[in-house]
């Protein structure tokens, strides 16, 4: 168990080196870099540029250099925790990003908390009693929660919650705490500003995870050793957590890694219509305008998230499935 | 003595969306105390539906509309439960259910929960009907496990049921359905998915515990060889309903029902004489002419224009060289790798699949090859047909030039001329047919394949085939899954033989049939091969059915053969320790042959260490094939005679 724990983490190491190579690259695939884009803009509206100043403006932010010089810059300054400097905002990456990281973390693993809580009981029930009445109910609500797109599912709860209640869902807090220092009444803002979005975002997350538990869970049933534990005279509840739950926990287990990223990138437009600070809007401008420092950063943060995902799904699957943790070095 | 268990009329029907399915019908019999009880039928008699009634395991669109179910458990004296009328999940039936019936089933692969280790879930079974501590239930699951026969309880416990082998694992299904001292044990096939010497253990054990346990059995099974061996009485079923009930040695004896006659006549046993043929239910008769017949001209114009003088040296030893080899396998090796150790420093381990095998394969002969699961002779199987290349050893096969050629080193070009000289017939008639193509696509796609002839030829080839495997021709648009099992097995076989090859190769044909079934199906092979002169090699777990078909066997263990003789003489004077071995184990469906329980040892005799000098095969000895008597050869060392070629 432990070298397979040291093994996973060193494999980590590579991957996390060549995610960043990838990031670099296809940062730097379009045309012309951020200056050469404030360059023209400021040409467009007849400004005259000094080209002295320009020099001196590509020397400051290392442009001139060339770009595997540039990565090992950016590579070293990420590994001291030196995030870069953006050149849009005039300020260290750090800085820009503030509270948004932060916030997008709490945001996005409200949602998988969220999804795991909702979507567990239903599947399990919807496995358990197929075709029933409720298990095509919960099946038809499923289907409109993946088929709906979430950012109009966004839109219809802002517009009802302002008509219906009266009340504005937009944000993740109360105008007042925006750009305040962290306090309890902040915190309880955010707490409650937290379930519009989590619930537009967890929705459509929610209903494929309830259909691959079903689905799954369905598979398991039928197999012979839940017969062997009826036969044992263990009662049916018992048998369904002790036996074919736990072994239909293992896709679920897996899916940890994926879910985190998805969970980022499709909160992109829900954040962009409820005004949450969070980092998918700030990634999407930091993209369009070249702003390599601080989409470089937004990438990686994405990585690592799908790596420590897949990391943490990997333990656990160890953890819990004695097959994987004891036939993992034998292979044909 | 009073009965334990006692069903009266008892009616099930399946539920369906559209209809009510009739599953089984006034069944009445009764299991006396301490008394083994066969229920035997074949697949669909509803055996499996009666032994779900009595346990409360029936399928939610099961339902029992009439009868009863009496259980009188021996433990409390004077009380009569009827199972019919509990409710399934109900706190009583749960603790009738794994306490005083438990069950044991016929996959032990997938029986156990591969999450939870051997000890909790027999602990599991024990706190659930006991009353006792965590610490006293694991020495009782220990307990059982010595009893059962774990050569290491205590260790056991704590291993995982994917780390044992099948007869453990079904040991371990036994402990944990003994654990509770049931009154009555229900014993759903445990015995069909296991080696032949497994399942002698199997079922020595089964008769201990019972002993040691004062318990009863009932015993389910298609296998009549096994209810001889077992059962007190025995209960045939046929289509839901009893047609037989009686002392074991009445119903062999005198069979009343001429169901339960043609069952025990449908059983190849060892004393069947030479022409003696098998009785199943419904008899094909293959009817052959036209394009088969030309090309059983074509081979004897071959044979009677052959060279003598080109049979290699290395065949000549052979006795019987007078007759022209099809198929002459030399000193074939194959190994499959297995990567152990961690990531940075692994090591190969090479593990023999197939070592030293040599096998000769004569024109209008049946060769069978014998073997436990995981001997290699499917992987032999493959090498002959070339779907994977040997290590070392050669394979030499007369091709339509009539001239005796190498495979071994062929590329993939070079081997298709081939590839329609041998076909295989597979073991899984359900999952060997494409489910999308109907049978004419499937039966013409090898012709199309070699690209044989034009539309009208295949078309006359494919209505031909039909007949020959007795199938009606008006079937051709059908789809495989509107065939039942053997049909499938014979569409399988008229695949195989669209090519006309010069070799077939059948991997357990039968195996997954019913006996009735599998009698026609033998039946229909012995005729397709005298009358178009077929060459067989038909492996095979199953000794009775190799000995009904084949005219020579040969004993395969641990990758190696151990022996080969023709038929006659293989069972009469078998030499090889674990030929021997075999041979004790095979349960016979004839009361007068009897399992000798007494003989029939632990631990594996398929463990090539164990075999007494000279058979020893360990890192010291690895004796060769000597001759024995004409034609009769054995793996064994002796000094005073030279290896010869089988």
């Amino acid at each position: 168990m432990l070298t397979f724990l040291a093994r996973r983490l060193f494999v980590m190491i590579p991957t996390l080196f060549f995610i960043s190579v990838l990031v670099f690259v296809i940062i730097q695939l379009p045309p012309g870099d951020f200056l050469s884009t404030y360059l023209n803009e400021l040409q467009a509206q007849g400004e005259a540029v000094d080209p002295a100043k320009i020099a001196f403006l590509k020397q400051q932010y290392g442009l001139d250099q060339p770009i595997w010089l540039q990565y090992i810059d950016w590579a070293w300054g990420l590994l001291h925790g030196d995030l870069g400097f953006s050149f849009e905002y005039n300020l260290p990456v750090t800085e820009v990003v503030g509270d948004r990281l932060w916030l997008s973390m709490v945001l996005n693993l409200s949602t998988v908390v969220f999804i795991y809580i909702v979507s567990f009981p239903i599947g399990i029930y919807s496995a358990t009693r197929q075709y029933s009445w409720g298990d095509y109910g919960f099946t038809l609500l499923g289907f409109l929660g993946l088929a709906m797109p979430n950012f109009l599912f966004a839109l219809i709860l802002l517009y009802y919650a302002n008509v219906v209640f009266g009340t504005s869902i937009g944000g993740l807090m109360d105008p007042e705490f925006i750009n305040q220092g962290w306090s309890f009444a902040k915190a309880m803002s955010v707490a409650e500003h937290l379930w519009a979005p989590v619930l537009v975002i967890g929705t459509s997350g929610t209903a494929s995870m309830i259909r691959r538990l079903r689905a799954n869970l369905l598979d398991e049933l039928g197999k012979q050793y839940v017969v062997t534990a009826h036969a044992k005279g263990l009662s049916p509840t018992r048998v369904l957590f002790k036996y074919p739950l736990r072994m239909a926990l293992n896709p679920f287990i897996a899916d940890i890694g994926n879910i985190l990223p998805q969970v980022v990138s499709g909160s992109v437009l829900v954040s962009v219509v409820m005004s949450l600070p969070t980092t998918g809007p700030m990634l999407l401008t930091a993209l369009q305008s070249q702003d390599m420092y601080l989409a470089g950063s937004f990438l990686m943060f994405l990585a690592l998230l799908t790596v420590i995902g897949m990391f943490v799904s990997d333990l656990l699957l160890a953890w819990l499935d004695p097959r994987i943790r004891l036939q993992g070095g034998v292979s044909q | 003595m009073t009965d334990i268990l006692r069903i009266r009329d008892l009616k099930v029907e399946f539920v369906l969306p559209h209809m009510r399915v009739k599953a089984v019908e006034n069944v009445s019999f009764r299991i006396g105390a301490q008394e083994t009880v066969a229920l035997v039928g074949e697949s669909g008699s509803g055996k499996t539906t009666i032994s779900q009634a009595i346990m409360g395991l029936l399928p939610k669109s099961a339902q029992i509309t009439g009868g009863s179910i009496i259980f009188a458990d021996p433990k409390k004296p004077g009380t009569r439960v009827d199972i019919a009328m509990l409710d399934r999940s109900g706190s009583e039936m749960r603790a009738i259910r794994g306490g005083r019936i438990s069950m044991i089933f016929q996959e032990p692969m997938s029986s156990l929960s591969p999450l939870h280790t051997i000890g909790d879930q027999i602990c599991e079974a024990v706190r659930l009907h006991r009353k006792v501590g965590s610490s006293e239930a694991r020495e009782l699951a220990r307990e059982m496990l010595a009893l059962v026969g774990f050569p290491n309880p205590k260790r056991s416990l704590k291993t995982y049921p994917f780390e044992l082998s099948g007869g453990l694992r079904q040991r371990a299904m036994i402990a944990m359905a003994m654990v509770c001292h049931p009154a009555l044990l229900v014993a759903d096939e445990p015995t069909t998915a296991l080696d032949v010497t497994i399942q002698a253990q199997t079922l020595r054990l089964i008769k201990d515990v019972q002993a040691e346990l004062q318990m009863s059995v009932l015993l389910i099974t298609h296998d009549l060889g096994v209810v001889a061996n077992m059962a007190d009485r025995m209960v045939v079923v046929y289509d839901g309903r009893v047609v037989e009930s009686g002392r074991t040695e009445d119903v062999f004896i005198n069979a009343g029902h001429p169901y339960t006659r043609s069952l025990l006549a449908a059983v190849p046993h060892f004393d069947m004489g030479p022409n003696e043929r098998l009785r199943p239910l419904r008899d094909i008769k293959p009817k052959i002419d036209g394009l088969l017949a030309y090309c059983d001209d074509k081979k004897t114009a071959v044979t009677a224009t052959m060279d003598e003088g080109e049979v290699p040296a290395a065949l000549a030893l052979h006795p019987t060289m007078a007759s022209e080899p099809v198929l002459a396998v030399r000193h074939l090796n194959k190994s499959f790798s297995v990567r152990k150790g961690n990531w940075f420093n692994s090591e190969e381990q090479a593990i023999p699949a197939v070592a030293d095998v040599s096998l000769t394969v004569n024109r209008g002969e049946c060769v069978g090859l014998v073997g436990e699961s995981g001997c290699g002779k499917t992987t032999l199987s493959k090498l002959i047909m070339r779907a994977m290349a040997p290590d070392s050893g050669s394979i030499l096969f007369r091709g339509e030039s009539g001239q005796m050629t190498e495979l071994v080193g062929l590329d993939e070009d070079q081997l298709n001329p081939y590839r329609k000289r041998i076909q295989f017939v597979f073991q899984d008639p359900f999952a060997s047919l494409n489910p999308r193509m109907t049978v004419q696509d499937i039966i013409t796609e090898p012709l199309l394949i070699h690209g044989i002839g034009d539309a009208t030829y295949r078309k006359k080839m494919v209505l031909e085939l039909m007949e020959v495997v007795g199938l009606d021709p008006r079937f051709l648009n059908r789809y495989p899954h509107s065939f039942s099992g053997g049909e499938r097995q014979r569409i399988g076989i008229a695949r195989a033989l669209s090519l006309k090859p010069d070799l077939l190769i059948f991997d357990e044909p039968t195996s997954a049939l019913d006996v009735s079934v599998q009698a026609q199906i033998l039946n229909l092979l012995k005729d397709l091969q005298r009358d178009l002169k077929l060459t067989y090699l038909f492996i095979s777990h199953n000794l009775a059915v190799v000995d009904y078909i084949a005219d020579r066997i040969a004993v395969m263990c641990a990758g190696r053969i151990v022996e080969s003789a023709p038929r006659e003489q293989l069972f009469r004077n078998p030499i090889h320790p674990y030929t021997q071995a075999l041979l004790n184990a095979v349960p016979f469906a004839d009361l007068e042959h009897l399992l000798d329980f007494t003989k029939i040892v632990d631990g594996k005799a398929s463990d090539p260490h164990r075999w007494p000098a000279p058979f020893t095969i360990d890192a010291q000895s690895d004796p060769r094939m000597v001759q024995f008597a004409e034609d009769h050869f054995v793996r064994a060392a002796r000094a005073d005679s030279q290896e010869i070629a089988i």
